[in-house]
């Protein structure tokens, strides 16, 4: 599914000549709370093409899905947001999401240019109405007709006549369809999809994957938000890990897949149950005191004094970026 | 696959803990109020005597003035002067009716939430009933059968505002009775009586005196109502409603001084009241933050 | 399922419910009774007045038999419960008439002021605390608070006098008091309605903070809620999310905490009356409570008891059929 040709420091071979759909440069996000503040977005840059399926993977809590909202404008009131997040969509005026404003992401940018499938699907649909009224309501909303209703319901492998129900009678799998296919209908240009699998069976999160790969076949991107690293490797183009609220490693499946060089992202394909099946050694750290130097280095095997400076991203060579002082040689065992 | 370990997510705590703290100088102020008050209406019998049925017929209706700061009323009487012993007995009438309803309601509460069962299931029944009998009717029922008089008033406010008592150490008790902690103090041998005053009383007592405290504007406001509708205090008496009522028909006469000093004071008292205690409340529980800013 | 499906178990509830309501009304009866005996006043000496002072004791003496106040306190209380359930309500000492009739004369007055006064608040409090929780933080819903937090601790009948002093006396605009002019010869809803304006604002903007303070905060959660900020994301306009979304599922427990708040309105609408002599029940029950008409106060006591109840009910109907979720019939 992905090729292999080499573009220095750059992530995304696929569709290297085209223009980036989205390009986040220095992307920062904290939460002022009252005794703390939180960095759940550290200085995050990465680009996104159009028909790319850019895979964001880590543990619970690492900020994933902080980037997510921070990329909508969804943040709640005591959140800063720093940085650039420039949409570049072929026939509109290139848009920084960051500095654009509640309005223009209201009425131009959120559906229809970037689409969310949101986490958690039983507390992400309203619970007065059914899913036929919320998909209509959506269709209407950006212009579409409202008779394509079970056209997205069968898409995403609904029964139409499940879009009477009300959310409380669905299922867990049911809903999160159903939030997907609420995402899809204004048809947007990029779409975050954060954890689309959850609560789905095997089956059915092939299904969902198979969709999410063919929208980027026809030319649109996604993200894709997972903790689930098969399925970033099953459809992915590209993958970046993050760690506490930075991206450690950024590069294409496969080469993240057969030779990973931060120590984190080897650790995370080592937890895989088809791999050692061992965990991460250690906890993930709290987002409120997050150590100077690298964030992984208390549960790093390779780390040095060194490791108290704060790594910076740097080419790796076949493509991709890394932040670490100590990465591991391609071509190592590990 | 690799589920990895689920903690919250940032997001999560950042809007659980969204609300801020209410302003400082809001408390600050309204501490400086009650303490003005409390204090004045201590002092005022041996600072600034008042003969309570004296009139000075030669100084009716006078405006504000640097002698009579807030004027006078139809009688001649300084209206400044008789609301400091207004705020006095109402603050009094007050605290005691709010300790009464505090007693009452925490008795009931405490027998509901001790006993539970079917006793739980008919007390609270009367209580939805008595809930849903408006306070002012039935406290003038009950003023109107006992006759009016300062007793009454406080049983009438008593009578009526005990529910929200009731129900809180209800749900307290209930909700502390299914706690570990309790289940250990009885499996480890202890008492009854003993749990329940080693155990559950320091958990019940912070929010039952919140409660008082809450409670003590209402029973000012229904104080005063009671006796602006001539079913409260004797009328010659300077009480905060009385001084209304009487103001009412100087209001048709032009001094509209007369009823304005003690609605301020009422106004600024309970005022005070309510953002103090609704700061204690936040100490007491973070989760239910009130956002009072003032 | 349909909305009319969902109510389709409504009959057994309001069943169930009315079982419940007639031993928790019979008991508070006994309570006011109870109460009522205990009463220090001799009601034949309260009946008849002045006169009493003349009045031979077997006069009084036959007035207590003919009220039978000297029966046992259970034959009086039996003989009282079972004349109200059979529709007689007894006789009003203060007024020296039945105490049905004053109802019926004032009565209406009093729930058109509640009714209005109720529709408006609930119309103001819905929009002015939804923008207010939109634009959380702002001048708005900060003023709006502000303003809040300071109308809550005004006693209704100081407002009330205020409003009179401002709006009747300095400014001319609206009358002081009373259903209709002096010099009117007959009774004109125009009249009446200008008479209105200013007890049903007084009693609206006196009621209105609570409403208004519980519909903002509810909004403002609401706004936070997940499928608030998924309705947000998929690019729905502001207005469907704050008034489709966020409002509406904040909605729904406001619908049941409405029921429960009127009795409180029925408080304040006794005090509006009073402060602009309006003809309703408020006026009456003053002079009942001076004259100690028992009859009169546990009949407009027992009677607003009972439609709170009522009206509880029916907004838990409403709230069954407004959330898909509740079931009657479960």
């Amino acid at each position: 599914m992905t090729t292999t040709e080499s573009v220095p420091a750059e992530a995304s071979p696929r569709a290297a000549a085209s223009q980036p759909l989205l390009t986040v440069d220095g992307l920062g996000v904290e939460f002022r709370l009252r005794d703390a503040r939180v960095r759940a977005v550290s200085d995050l840059s990465l680009t996104v093409r159009s028909g790319e399926l850019l895979a964001i993977v880590g543990e619970s809590g690492c900020g994933k899905s902080v980037l997510a909202h921070a990329l909508l404008g969804l943040l709640p009131g005591n959140a800063t947001t720093t940085g650039h997040a420039v949409l570049d969509h072929p026939g509109a005026d290139p848009v920084d999401l960051v500095t654009c404003g509640q309005r223009h992401l209201a009425r131009r940018v959120r559906g229809r240019l970037v689409g969310l499938v949101p986490q958690s699907p039983a507390t992400a649909l309203n619970p007065v109405r059914t899913g036929r009224r919320l998909l209509a309501e959506t269709l209407w909303a950006h212009g579409r007709d409202r008779a394509d209703v079970d056209h997205l319901a069968v898409d995403v492998g609904l029964d139409p006549a499940d879009l009477d129900r009300y959310p409380h009678e669905l299922s867990g799998g049911m809903a999160q369809r159903l939030v997907t296919a609420l995402a899809l209908a204004p048809d947007p240009s990029l779409l975050i999809a954060d954890e689309p699998t959850t609560g789905l069976d095997r089956p059915l999160v092939d299904h969902t994957l198979d969709l999410l790969r063919r929208r980027c076949d026809n030319g649109a991107a996604v993200v894709l938000i997972t903790h689930d690293l098969a399925a970033a490797r099953r459809v992915a183009d590209t993958v970046a890990v993050m760690y506490a609220s930075r991206i450690v490693e950024h590069r294409d499946t496969d080469g993240l897949f057969t030779t990973p060089t931060h120590p984190y992202a080897s650790a995370l394909l080592d937890a895989l149950p088809d791999r050692a099946f061992r965990p991460v050694p250690g906890d993930p750290p709290m987002l409120t005191a997050l150590p100077m130097g690298c964030a992984f280095a208390p549960r790093c095997p390779r780390r040095t004094d060194t490791c108290t400076d704060r790594p910076l991203p740097t080419p790796v060579t076949g493509g991709g970026t890394v932040a670490c002082h100590h990465p591991i040689p391609i071509g190592a065992t590990t | 696959m690799a589920d990895l370990a689920a903690r919250p997510s940032p997001l999560r705590i950042a809007r659980s803990r969204l609300r801020l703290l209410p302003g400082q100088a809001g408390v600050v102020t309204a501490g400086l109020v009650l303490v003005v008050a409390v204090v004045g209406s201590l002092l005022a019998p041996f600072v600034w005597p008042l003969d309570q049925s004296a009139v000075a017929l030669d100084q009716t209706r006078l405006a504000p003035s640097w002698a009579h700061l807030a004027g006078t009323d139809d009688l001649g009487r300084d209206v400044a002067h008789r609301a400091v012993y207004g705020l006095r007995v109402s603050l009094l009438v007050g605290a005691v009716a709010a300790l009464v309803a505090t007693v009452l309601g925490g008795v009931i509460g405490g027998i509901a939430g001790t006993l539970g069962g079917r006793v739980d299931r008919i007390l609270m029944r009367i209580v939805d009933t008595i809930a849903a009998m408006p306070h002012l009717l039935l406290g003038i029922f009950i003023v109107a059968m006992l006759r009016p008089s300062l007793g009454a008033v406080i049983a009438s406010v008593g009578l009526t505002h005990w529910l929200s008592t009731a129900r809180i150490v209800r749900s307290e008790l209930l909700s502390l009775r299914t706690r570990p902690f309790i289940d250990a103090a009885i499996g480890g041998g202890a008492g009854r009586l003993r749990v329940l005053r080693r155990h559950l009383l320091p958990h019940v007592l912070p929010r039952l005196a919140l409660a008082t405290t809450l409670m003590i504007p209402h029973a000012v406001w229904h104080e005063t109502a009671l006796s602006f509708l001539g079913l409260g205090l004797p009328p010659h008496l300077a009480s905060l409603g009385n001084m209304i009522n009487d103001g009412q028909g100087s209001l048709l006469t032009g001094a509209w001084w007369a009823s304005l000093a003690p609605g301020v004071v009422i106004v600024v008292v309970t005022l005070a009241i309510a953002v103090l205690a609704a700061r204690w409340r936040d100490r007491l529980d973070p989760r239910v933050r009130a956002e009072l800013h003032l | 399922m349909t909305r009319s499906g969902r109510l389709a178990g409504a009959g057994p509830v309001v069943r169930r419910r009315l079982l419940v309501a007639v031993p928790v009304l019979a008991a508070t009866s006994i309570g006011m009774f109870a109460l009522g005996a205990a009463s220090p006043v001799d009601p034949a000496k309260q009946y008849a007045g002045a006169a009493a002072f003349t009045a031979s004791e077997e006069n009084l003496a036959q007035l207590r038999a003919n009220w039978g106040v000297d029966d046992p306190l259970p034959v009086q209380y039996l003989r009282w419960i079972s004349n109200l359930v059979q529709g007689d309500l007894g006789w009003s000492t203060s007024r020296h008439e039945p105490v049905a009739s004053v109802l019926a004369a004032r009565a209406g007055w009093t729930l058109l002021l509640i009714g209005v006064t109720l529709a408006l608040v609930l119309v103001a409090s819905l929009l002015l605390g939804a923008l207010a929780a939109y634009r959380r933080g702002g001048v708005f819903d900060r003023g709006l608070r502000t303003a809040a937090y300071a109308v809550e601790s005004m006693p209704v009948f100081w407002l009330g006098l205020a409003a009179i002093a401002v709006f009747a006396l300095a400014l001319g605009w609206l009358p002081a008091g009373g259903l209709t002019d002096v010099t009117a010869t007959s009774t004109s809803w125009s009249d009446v309605a200008h008479h209105l304006i200013l007890p049903v604002g007084v009693l609206a903007v006196s009621q209105a903070p609570w409403f208004v303070l519980f519909v903002r905060d509810a909004v403002a959660e609401s706004l936070r809620d997940d499928h608030v900020l998924a309705a947000r994301a998929r690019g729905l306009p502001g207005r469907t999310v704050l008034f489709g979304h966020a409002l509406r599922t904040a909605l729904l427990p406001f619908l049941t905490l409405v029921g429960t708040h009127l009795p409180e309105l029925v408080g304040g609408a006794v005090l509006v009356e009073t402060v602009f002599s309006l003809p309703g029940l408020g006026a009456v029950t003053v002079a009942a409570a001076l004259g100690s008409d028992f009859p009169l106060l546990a009949a407009i006591t027992l009677v607003t008891t009972a439609v709170v109840l009522a009206a509880n009910l029916a907004t838990d109907l409403a709230y069954a059929a407004a959330d898909p979720r509740v079931r009657l019939d479960g």
